[in-house]
């Protein structure tokens, strides 16, 4: 009858999970010890160790160093200073019932981060005087809504008075 | 929370890999125009049901979404689901705001029927002309696996957009505007979406709403040199919300960008003002041409408004 050989490593899935579970700390302390030993021998699962690092720091925003050179890349990192976006966990239910609760959820979270966020652009500056309001612009701002991809309140404006000559090239 | 880190790597952090290795050179015209239309029939044919997160200036709300194309009839419906209780109703032939307050109904129509995820023009391989396309990075959207297509406009006269789009059906999951340094200026982005749905046909007819808009006659102004690509696509006399007088409402659009001319008789010399949002998105100005007050506005850079201002004249 043939042995299983002791040293055979483990399945390539058991290993991840392992490891994932150790990032966790979820595993009991001789488990953990037993995976740290092989993480001094194993190359593999080292670099599967720094690939798990890698996206947690990632997630934590701590990859800022690299430069994105392409506009996908510039958005995105832009986009993650920005609220997630938590997509809601698909529920066999009603979907009218289940698409107002993730509705509510996002919303909820996105806001709340949102509110902790610095302000990015620094506004145009107010005029002294005889400038409209933006209560004075919002019916055209209403408006031009009829071309809004979604539906808005008009938006906060900024103005300064210009003289023609600036105006014109 | 076993596996945690597995779920995370294999959502967000394939994609982060991949995206290093992509290729960026803008696509052949020919191609760009044809990726661009079937982005544009995708939003348009397809039924489906969903949330969207909407967030610009710095506020965020969600809107429920849904289409339901029957043969070669299309009907969707546009819901603010936080704030004001608003609804958006559109046919191909007509498009409807509902606002509720309380216990008040409010109808307006709109001269526009479209709205997100419906972003782009029926005809839209023209916009080729002036956006180069790009394929971007993977990515994943609501649970869809998507590819970003980068539009960027070849001039000065427009924002540039960052779409993801399904990777099977070429549908728009999400949307970001952003100006020339790449800052996002809005973003839509799907958190939950059924694609190929046929949502239920809403029991509740259309309602009827009096038309509010008039065909302008006697036009006093003309709009000289247009930024490239765009054309008048509407001109109304309206009644303004909460305004007693009816104005001239023309629309300047490449099919993407929207600028709208407010044109109404000048009561005492007008002030020219320039006017812009938060983060730059929207910019207008304000001027006298002749006997007029001209109003200039849009989500579009201050070059494009300013172009359309300068070009405004009176007719000798």
């Amino acid at each position: 009858m043939m042995m299983k050989p002791a040293t055979q490593p483990l399945p390539k899935a058991h290993k991840d999970e392992t490891l994932s579970a150790f990032l966790d700390g979820e595993l009991p302390d001789e488990e953990a010890r037993q995976v740290l030993r092989e993480l001094g021998k194993d190359a593999g699962s080292q670099t599967l160790l720094w690939d798990y690092i890698a996206v947690g720091d990632a997630l934590r925003g701590l990859h800022a160093g690299t430069t994105a050179p392409h506009l996908t890349h510039r958005v995105m990192a832009a986009l993650e200073q920005e609220p997630t976006v938590l997509a809601p966990m698909r529920q066999p239910r009603d979907r009218r019932v289940t698409l107002w609760l993730a509705a509510a959820a996002i919303t909820a979270i996105t806001w709340g981060l949102w509110q902790n966020l610095p302000e990015q652009a620094a506004p145009v500056p107010m005029a002294a005087k005889d400038t409209p309001s933006s209560t004075d612009m919002q019916a055209y701002l209403a408006a031009h809504q009829d071309f809004a991809q979604a539906v808005i309140a008009p938006a906060e404006m900024n103005f300064t008075q210009v003289s023609l000559a600036e105006v014109r090239p | 929370m076993r596996g945690s880190w597995l779920s995370i790597l294999a959502l967000l952090g394939v994609p982060f890999l991949a995206a290093s290795s992509h290729a960026s050179e803008p696509l052949p015209p020919s191609e760009a125009a044809a990726l661009l239309q079937r982005i544009a029939d995708a939003s348009r044919r397809m039924g489906y049901e969903g949330v969207f997160l909407f967030q610009h200036d710095g506020s965020v709300q969600t809107l429920m979404v849904s289409n339901r194309p029957s043969g070669g009839v299309m009907e969707s419906r546009l819901i603010t689901m936080d704030g004001t209780q608003r609804e958006v109703r559109c046919t191909q032939q007509s498009s409807v705001t509902l606002m509720i307050n309380g216990t008040q109904l409010r109808l307006e129509k709109r001269l526009n029927n479209r709205h997100f995820p419906d972003l782009l023009p029926e005809n839209a391989a023209p916009l080729a002309n002036w956006y180069s396309v790009r394929l971007g990075a993977p990515d994943r959207v609501a649970g869809r696996e998507c590819g970003n297509v980068e539009l960027t406009p070849k001039d000065l006269f427009r924002w540039g957009y960052l779409l993801c789009i399904d990777r099977t059906t070429s549908f728009p999951l999400r949307a970001v505007m952003v100006n020339g340094e790449g800052q996002p200026l809005m973003q839509y982005s799907f958190g939950e979406i059924r694609l190929g749905a046929l949502p239920k046909a809403d029991p509740r007819p259309m309602p009827p709403v009096p038309d509010a808009a008039k065909p302008v006659a006697n036009e006093r102004i003309v709009a000289n040199g247009l930024p490239p690509g765009f054309t008048r696509i509407a001109a109304v006399r309206r009644q303004l919300p909460n305004r007693s007088d009816e104005v001239e409402h023309w629309v300047f659009s490449d099919g993407l960008t929207h600028v709208s001319l407010f044109l109404e008789p000048a009561r005492q010399p007008v002030e020219a003002i320039k006017g812009q949002s938060k983060q730059g998105m929207i910019n207008m100005i304000k001027r006298q041409v002749g006997g007029f007050q001209a109003t200039i506005l849009g989500e579009a850079p201050w070059a494009t408004v300013e172009s359309i201002a300068l070009g405004l004249e009176e007719k000798r």
